[in-house]
Parts: C-alpha cells; structure tokens; sequence
C-alpha cells in the first residue's frame, strides 16, 4: 500500500483503538491485528506523532507493581476519525470512478 | 535472551540518540514484553515476538532524528551544486583577497621577529664593545696612555652595562613573540576544527 495512505490510515486506526476507552501500547497492537498489522517501532512513531499532532494525550499508571502508559484520546483525534469518515464517501466514489475506467476498457 | 539482555543490546545500538529518547523507547519496549509475559508467554518467546534486536534498532534510527544521520545529511547538504560553481567562479576574487590577509599576517609576525632579532644584535653589539673597551682600555692604561685608556675602559663598562640591562629586554620580547607565536597556532588550529566539525 501506498506509504503516505497508510501512514494516514494507522494513525486513524490508533485513535479508533483507542476512541471508546483508553488503552495501552500492547492492547492497541492486538486490537488492530485482525484489521491491519502494525509492529511496535511503527506504533510507537505513530502514537508520538498523535501526541505532538495534540490528538491524544499520555499517562503513566501503574499497573501490577509495574508501570504503563496509557493513552487517551482529546477532541482533535475524535474530530480526526469524523473527518475520516467523512472522506471516505469521497474516497469511494473516486474508487467507482477508477474500476467503471477499467470495466469499459476491460 | 531475556528481557534485561534485550534491553542492554538496543540500548547499545542505539546509543547515538539523546537519553530521552533511548529511555522513553527503552521502557515502550520493556512495557510490550511485559505486557506479553502477563498474556502468559514465557520471557524469551515474549522478547522474541516483539522482534529482532537489529531491526527495531535499524527502524528507530530511521524514525529519530538524532546527531549523526542529520549530520551526514548536513554534511551532503553542505555543498550545493550552485555554491561551488560559485566557489570556483569567485576564486580569482577571493583567493587574491585570502593571499593577501594571509601575507600579511605573516609580514607582521615576520616583522615582530626582526625587531626581537634586532634587539638581540644590539645585545651583541654592546657585548663585544664592552670586551673591546675593556681590554683595550686596559691596554692603553698600560702601555701609559692613561687617559685614552680610561676613556675606553668607561666605555666599555658603560656598553656592558647597557648589555645587561637590554639583556632583560630582550629575554622579555622573545617571550612576548614565543607566547604570540603559540596564540595564533591555537587560533589556526581551532579554525580548521571548527570547519572540519561543520
């Protein structure tokens, strides 16, 4: 895929991992692997640029004597999932339009 | 390898980047391990499943800015196409300029030695007045010209005198060049180190 598309599609799949409650580092990997695959260096450089993009903000509690971080989502990343979603008709319909091209050539 | 020796090794793999950096991608990975062995997988199959050691070092290296990939991409940046056709085309202007700062440079340090050098002949010169108005002093009183003879030996007394008091003089302006001399080879150096590091 596309490296540009994909970067921008993580990034909403991130904040959908974490929309309906906050979650952490492991459970945002699980939660997104039967949909799309991601490695840890790959979250980790997303959940950053999320951070500073203000769209989600970071706590660290702890959790059986240890620590983690859990991330919550802010308004920006929920108006960033709207957005998405709003594009996506768009996206489909540039969708129809390229397979009707390759239905009347095929 | 277990969670501790995982952590060592990519720490040291990925030491060029600011502590923060290595601590904060340090504890996101200790976390994922972590969070695998409580899911009940043993501690090298959890370090195992997160990934090789060199590719998550490689990946984060690529990720983070850090000192030394910037550099060498400062390094190539460095010099444009246009710069050094503009370099070139402007050497007979900046060149000349440089040779001429350059030479006089080294006309006026040139010439800070020769006054020393001539301080020190004037020395000399005293020196070998004094020897020659003593003892020909001493010879004329001798052989009875007396006052002639004193005459010399006053002055020769008078030039050693001189000596030794221009002696310190002299001692002083060597040193004066010696620690100049020492100045500008540090100021020379440290130029040259500034370009290189740039």
């Amino acid at each position: 895929m596309d490296i540009q598309l994909k970067r921008g599609l993580l990034e909403v799949c991130v904040l959908a991992a974490i929309k309906s409650e906050d979650s952490y580092g492991y459970k945002i990997i699980k939660d997104m692997k039967p949909y799309i695959p991601l490695s840890e260096s790959t979250l980790y450089t997303i959940l950053k640029r999320l951070e500073s993009a203000n769209m989600l903000t970071v706590r660290t509690a702890e959790h059986d004597g240890r620590l983690r971080k859990y991330y919550h989502i802010t308004g920006a990343g929920q108006k960033r999932i709207e957005d998405f979603k709003n594009q996506w008709n768009e996206i489909l319909s540039i969708y129809q339009f390229v397979t009707k091209e390759d239905e009347r050539n095929g | 390898m277990d969670k501790k020796e995982f952590l060592l090794q990519l720490k040291r793999k990925v030491s060029c980047l600011s502590k923060t950096d290595i601590d904060e991608r340090l504890s996101f990975y200790s976390e994922m391990i972590e969070d695998r062995m409580e899911e009940g997988l043993a501690e090298d199959e959890a370090v195992a499943a997160v990934g090789s050691v060199e590719e998550i070092a490689a990946q984060i290296l690529t990720d983070t800015p850090h000192p030394q990939a910037t550099g060498a991409v400062a390094s190539k940046k460095g010099l444009k196409a246009w710069q050094i056709v503009l370099l070139v085309l402007g050497s007979p202007l900046w060149l000349s300029l440089l040779l001429a700062a350059f030479s006089v440079v080294v006309a006026l340090y040139i010439s800070l030695w020769s006054i020393v050098f001539s301080l020190w002949a004037v020395f000399a010169s005293f020196v070998a007045c004094a020897f020659a108005g003593i003892v020909s002093g001493c010879g004329f009183a001798l052989t009875g010209s007396g006052v002639v003879g004193f005459a010399l030996l006053g002055a020769g007394i008078l030039c050693a005198g001189l000596g030794v008091f221009l002696f310190f003089g002299c001692k002083a302006a060597t040193w004066l060049n010696l620690f100049l001399t020492k100045k500008l080879l540090g100021w020379g150096r440290n130029c040259f180190r500034k370009k290189e590091a740039a």
